[in-house]
């Protein structure tokens, strides 16, 4: 696994579109939030600008990422010359995803970090950890389900989009607007709970009865991404 | 102690939705053997090979790679390389890098130098895979399919945009892994070459396994020809011949030595000079034709 692990890194780090599109973009659209990080705590709060940014990287970094790699993998046939070896599907797979699953959480967390010494510091840190965990596990999850239903890395472009911007615009809607109105829909839709879940770990106050339902919700999304991932995966290009 | 045939295929059944790529196909392959499964266009060889490397579920019927099933990858690949029809490489990879990813992720050792230099691309080395040529990428195929030395290589089209020098020296490597044990499976268009390198032949047809043997058995059922032209004027010899054009004749036989004798005896005690003469024995471009034509003509 660390030996396909360590050919993706090479990989990223020798494409430049991959890497700007991966590391510097997700970063510089943090830096803007933090920079008006006044602005948008009026709008919202502090917990609604640490949403926004979990779910920036999560979208971009991470779904996006995910899913160009493993289209341009499968177009190219690499990953047919990966099951030509000993390795099983789940070492092939874990190996493709776990570098910029790495970058991905030192992003977050550096750039969490940064907002906590210029903002403020989150009121429960396990909490927050626990919803960023489950946000990358979802979204990494849809990402490889997303990757079995594009053909190339330009058609990622297209099939990436929806639920990039569709997750951030949810954590968006709920961050601003909290979830005393339609509350079920808010919770229920993807990244809504685990948005609550990092704004009440920000902003504090949150009981933890109130949270146990926000993080089986987020769970229950990890359930069915990962169920997704598995019945949507394709190894080679459609004949 | 009797062994094992490296490949056993019994009834193999291939469908992709309602489409029968491969129906009952059969056959073993015994170790050290080379055996080249041929085709025409659509026979469904690609198909079958795909089940054989593990790459494909089969339909309906069983098929064992070195005692295992080929999709149990830890037990059969250490044992198996694979060069694959399409090179499949990661583009931003340079080339050492390539063969020693896939060589290390196939469970056996080697040096990559030594492949390198094996597939002449020593110096390249350092290269991009994205800024090989076809040929080259061919070879970086070929380098990793035989990492380690395995008991058994799948050789899909190798030799497939190769120059001569470079085709030569693929075939004198798969020729030493032979002396060395090593069994292989090969597909290609190049006849010739199947028909030079080939222990036993496997032609499909439609799906079907319709010929299979040494390439003097494939061969056997089909006439040799002998083709000649006569100055103006000099009548055909006493032969069961064919008219191809004016004054120019072809005579298919089963005998091809006595055949041509006689009309070497019959010109020479005629003195008739025989024009554009040649004599060739049966080829496995007229197997496959026939089979194309007309399937039921080769038994």
């Amino acid at each position: 696994m660390l030996l396909i692990a360590r050919s993706e890194l090479l990989q990223i780090v020798r494409n430049r579109a991959v890497l700007i599109t991966s590391l510097v973009m997700p970063v510089a659209a943090s830096a803007f939030f933090i920079y008006n990080r006044d602005v948008f705590s009026r709008i919202g709060s502090l917990g609604y600008i640490a949403a926004v940014l979990v779910f920036t990287i999560a979208a971009f970094t991470l779904y996006s990422t995910t899913v160009t790699t493993l289209a341009a993998r499968r177009q190219s046939l690499f990953l047919k010359r990966l099951r030509s070896t000993a390795a099983s599907d789940a070492t092939i797979l874990t190996g493709l995803v776990l570098p910029v699953s790495v970058i991905a959480v030192v992003q977050v967390g550096v750039i969490l970090v940064v907002f906590a010494a210029v903002g403020s510091a989150p009121a429960d840190g396990v909490l927050a950890a626990a919803a960023v965990v489950a946000t990358f596990a979802m979204m990494l999850a849809l990402g490889i389900a997303t990757a079995g239903v594009t053909n190339s890395p330009e058609h990622a472009q297209v099939t990436a989009l929806p639920l990039s911007l569709g997750v951030i615009a949810v954590a968006s809607w709920v961050g601003i607007t909290g979830t005393e109105s339609l509350t079920l829909l808010k919770r229920l839709l993807p990244g809504g709970a685990a948005t609550e879940l990092v704004v009440s770990s920000w902003n504090g106050g949150a009981e933890l009865a109130a949270t146990l339902p926000l993080l089986a919700v987020t769970l229950a999304w990890v359930v069915a991404a990962i169920a997704l991932a598995s019945r949507m995966v394709r190894w080679e290009p459609r004949r | 102690m009797i062994s094992s045939p490296v490949i056993e295929v019994d009834k193999l059944d291939v469908t992709y939705g309602s489409f029968q790529a491969v129906t009952d196909l059969s056959f073993h392959v015994e170790r050290g053997e080379l055996y080249a499964l041929l085709g025409t266009n659509g026979a469904g060889k690609t198909s079958a090979l795909e089940v054989i490397e593990g790459h494909r579920k089969a339909s309906s019927g069983t098929v064992r790679v070195l005692g295992k099933s080929p999709t149990d990858r830890r037990g059969a690949r250490p044992r198996m390389g694979i060069m694959l029809q399409e090179s499949g490489f990661a583009p931003d990879l340079t080339v050492a890098e390539s063969v020693g990813l896939i060589g290390r992720l196939s469970g056996r050792s080697d040096s990559v130098r030594r492949l390198l230099d094996l597939a002449d691309l020593a110096r390249r080395a350092d290269t991009r895979v994205s800024q090989l040529s076809g040929g080259e990428k061919r070879r970086l195929d070929f380098a990793t399919a035989v990492y380690g030395r395995p008991e058994l290589i799948v050789l899909d089209e190798p030799t497939t945009g190769l120059d001569i020098q470079s085709r030569d020296a693929l075939w004198d490597t798969v020729q030493q892994l032979r002396e060395d044990g090593s069994t292989v499976v090969l597909t290609t268009h190049y006849l010739e070459e199947a028909q030079q390198r080939a222990d036993r032949i496997g032609l499909m047809h439609n799906g079907s396994l319709r010929h299979e043997g040494t390439v003097s058995e494939l061969t056997r059922s089909l006439p040799a020809s002998i083709r000649f032209s006569l100055p103006p004027g000099v009548p055909a010899p006493p032969l069961r011949w064919a008219a191809l054009a004016d004054q120019s004749f072809e005579i298919e036989t089963f005998q091809l030595q006595r055949d041509l004798k006689q009309l070497l005896d019959w010109a020479d005690a005629h003195a008739v000079e025989l024009n554009a003469l040649s004599a060739a024995p049966t080829r496995l471009d007229d197997v496959f034709r026939a089979i194309e034509a007309e399937p039921a003509l080769v038994s």
